[in-house]
């Protein structure tokens, strides 16, 4: 019995070697070898790549598969989301809702084909891809929560607005690392554009509250 | 030939804008998506790509029958369901067209960067034959299970690059693949998204590849899926043929083991 178990041994042992022990590499180096293929899989202007770089809270809001954050991860991206806010020159954060309405329904802008990007005044506001919007307008997205009566439900308070423009501005500083980009604070939208929709999502007049 | 096409495109133009009419209830769009699936026009690229894969071509004036898919020398049979796969006389791990590119350069004798400049034809042309041939090749895994194993090292190290990629956040979007295919029912507009964290949904990414694009007029590949997916993140140009798209295509269609292949697929 004792000599059977050592042979069984041998052989587990001599399979090993056969099949060189591939296994899953570990954390370090799975991130090594995927990053290098990420930077070696685009072709593009120095520029350009510079979109596949990482700050720190992508870095931190890239957890695989149902790794959770931890509660200092997620305090850290909401006080670097809190830091990236800047408000208009103007001072004003509600602006002008048809010009929001336009935004909230623009899904294009700086994409990139052959090298170039798309040639166009400014960045859309990409809301109608994910958001719910005017009630009975069905061609909306639904990765996102229903926007639907944003401003009747809520008011158009001071404190509402400048939840609402920082909330676009960089989603993060509400809620760490949920799917919403950051629009403001990566540079997609600029504050101008963020008070329109700000106007967009709480004036009585807007569709959006009808 | 061309006419038959001509034919089954109009069709399909017309239920397209069936599928494009607002107002329709997700019910209403699955069924018009069944009757399209029914009467694929893909199925046409299928003789035309076993055509172009048993034609003598290529500065060598060769055939690709000895391209060598994972099971043998001119073995099709079953051939796709294992792929992307590590390939000895590569050391890499390939997927189905970055295979064909290696014979086709190989064998053949092509030029790479010329292949690799036609491999994602146009919109309503007739197909580049890359396109063509992964379809054909494909096909004849149909009705077989997906079956994608880890063995070699590199085969490990690819998975979990591609799980890594997947959940990878970076750019103005803040986007990886996991914002829009991580959760179940979710839409962008209209537009359905494959839950690709569920089994049923990695299901369906590694078993209907090539499909019929209805809107482009042309059969799509893996390889141009994921393309599109990096511009709408607004990520730059994805080179073709890459190991960023080979391991991304290695995870999926690993977590999308045992279904069953049906080719081509058809995307709206």
């Amino acid at each position: 019995m004792k000599t059977t178990g050592i042979k069984w041994s041998v052989f587990a042992v001599a399979g090993l070697a056969v099949a060189g022990c591939a296994t899953y590499p570990d954390e370090a180096t799975t991130r090594q070898m995927a990053e290098k293929m990420v930077f070696e899989a685009f072709s593009a202007s120095p520029a350009h790549m510079k979109r596949l770089e990482q700050d720190r809270s992508q870095q931190i809001c890239s957890k695989i598969g149902d790794a959770k954050l931890t509660q200092a991860e997620a305090a850290e991206v909401v006080r670097l989301a809190r830091e990236s806010i800047k408000y208009p020159a103007s001072g004003k954060l509600v602006g002008d809702w048809k010009v929001g309405d336009k935004l909230a329904h623009d899904g294009a802008g700086d994409r990139i084909r052959n090298g170039k990007t798309e040639k166009r005044k400014e960045n859309g506001g990409l809301c109608q891809n994910c958001h719910a919007l005017a009630p009975g307008e069905i061609n909306v997205g639904n990765v996102g929560t229903s926007l639907t009566g944003y401003g009747k439900q809520r008011g158009n308070s001071e404190a509402i607005v400048k939840y609402t423009y920082e909330k676009i501005y960089n989603a993060w500083a509400v809620f760490p690392c949920s799917n919403m980009p950051r629009l403001g604070a990566t540079g997609h939208l600029t504050p101008e554009q963020i008070t329109h929709m700000v106007a967009y999502l709480l004036d009585p007049q807007s569709p959006i509250n009808k | 030939m061309v006419k038959v096409r001509g034919i089954s495109l109009t069709a399909c133009a017309t239920l397209c804008f069936t599928l494009a009419t607002p107002a329709l209830a997700q019910g209403d769009l699955s069924v018009g998506r069944k009757m399209l699936v029914e009467d694929n026009p893909g199925e046409l690229w299928i003789d035309q790509g076993k055509e172009i894969f048993y034609q003598k071509r290529g500065p060598k004036n060769v055939s690709l029958e000895q391209c060598d898919f994972g099971l043998g020398p001119g073995k099709l049979e079953g051939a796709a369901a294992r792929l992307p796969r590590y390939f000895a006389d590569t050391d890499r791990v390939e997927d189905l067209e970055t295979r064909l590119l290696t014979c086709m350069t190989r064998l053949q004798g092509f030029d790479r960067d010329a292949l690799i400049k036609t491999a994602i034809s146009a919109p309503a042309s007739r197909g580049s034959d890359i396109e063509a041939m992964a379809l054909y090749i494909t096909s004849r895994s149909n009705g077989m299970k997906v079956n994608v194993a880890l063995n070699h090292q590199k085969e490990y190290d690819m998975y979990k690059a591609g799980e890594y990629i997947f959940f990878r956040r970076s750019g103005q979007t803040d986007f990886g693949c996991v914002q829009c295919h991580g959760e179940p029912d979710k839409r962008i507009r209209l537009q359905d998204l494959v839950h690709m964290t569920s089994k049923a949904g990695a299901q369906e990414v590694a078993s209907t590849w090539p499909a019929y694009r209805g809107a482009h007029y042309v059969v799509r590949t893996m390889q141009w899926r994921l393309n599109d997916c990096v511009w709408q993140m607004r990520f730059p140009d994805l080179k073709y043929a890459t190991d960023y798209s080979i391991a991304l295509t290695t995870y999926l269609n690993r977590q999308g083991n045992d279904a069953v292949i049906q080719v081509p697929g058809f995307k709206r």
